[in-house]
């Protein structure tokens, strides 16, 4: 499964719990595609995302992530 | 069940974020309803944690009116609170801290024969009474209602945490089958407990009961942690269940 989500309007920690938590609804595999505002968000979502185990690519201002 | 809402979102962030917690983990939290008995030197940071936590129903049991000597200890409680209830005292002070939680005072001391009526409806009891009377009638209820359980007692700078799961994980009892004899050990008021040591064993509790709450983590069941901070030795030993248990040994 796919899913996408915008975190630009969003500030940390609520950029991290909003990506964690709809990983978590995610299956193992499933990728969610990730919006963010240049800046804070970009830099600590693909951190946190590979912290934990999660394979994460990051494209401009999107970060695609498959769950682990 | 619903989702967690944006504010619940915000609210509980902090705790959110850790690798260890989930959506699951809260949602669990916000649908439990825990028995916190006693609402003083343990019984604050207990039901502070819990209710700020999100336990979505704290009920909270304490016959006794706020004194001015239980100040330095319960910090639920503060000097205008004198001679108020403190399950009323204490049922403010939480509100104030999560109005998402629905806080139930019940100024009752618990004994033999209204634990099962306070029991019913509950997914957990933290005990945090002072008493080893109170503490027995709580371990034989729990056991007799397969109700967990996290007890907790605390003197001078020392003290003691035990998870329990009746039935499956070794009770109070298993570990200290007989109440020590009337007089053989001081009591809080003769014996004296810093601020500091009971906010500390209160925390360990308060986590025990999130553990058992949400699966996160290992609970210290079967066994108990031995505290003395004055050299900050932490012991955990081991309990096995007994078979000859009069409070869980049938179960």
């Amino acid at each position: 499964m796919n899913r996408t989500l915008d975190i630009t309007g969003l500030t940390c920690p609520m950029t991290w719990v909003k990506t964690k938590l709809e990983l978590e609804r995610l299956a193992p595999g499933d990728r969610l595609e990730v919006r963010c505002a240049a800046g804070e968000a970009l830099e600590n979502v693909p951190r946190s995302a590979r912290e934990a185990g999660h394979e994460v690519d990051v494209d401009g201002t999107t970060v695609r992530i498959v769950r682990r | 069940m619903s989702g967690l809402s944006g504010a619940e979102l915000e609210r509980y962030s902090r705790q959110l974020v850790l690798p260890e917690w989930s959506e699951a983990a809260q949602l669990a939290l916000r649908a439990a309803s825990v028995l916190v008995v006693g609402a003083g030197a343990l019984g604050s940071p207990v039901a502070t944690y819990l209710a700020g936590a999100g336990v979505g129903r704290l009920g909270i049991v304490d016959a006794d009116t706020v004194e001015v000597s239980d100040l330095h200890r319960q910090h639920l409680h503060f000097t205008p609170d004198l001679g108020v209830a403190k399950a009323r005292s204490a049922a403010a002070k939480l509100g104030f801290l999560n109005p998402d939680v629905v806080i139930e005072p019940y100024q009752v001391r618990l004994d033999a024969a209204n634990a099962a009526g306070l029991l019913a409806g509950q997914d957990l009891l933290v005990d945090c009474s002072d008493s080893f009377a109170t503490r027995y009638a709580v371990n034989a209820a729990c056991c007799a209602a397969g109700l967990p359980l996290v007890e907790a007692g605390v003197l001078g700078t020392s003290g003691l945490v035990m998870a329990i799961r009746p039935g499956k994980t070794a009770c109070y009892r298993c570990a200290f089958a007989e109440p020590p004899p009337e007089g053989s050990v001081p009591t809080c008021a003769e014996a004296g407990v810093l601020g500091p040591a009971a906010g500390v064993i209160g925390s360990l509790q308060a986590l025990e009961a999130l553990k058992l709450l949400t699966g996160v983590g290992e609970p210290l069941v079967d066994g108990f942690l031995q505290v003395d901070l004055t050299t900050l030795a932490f012991l955990r030993v081991a309990v096995a269940r007994r078979a000859d248990c009069p409070d869980c040994g049938g179960a």
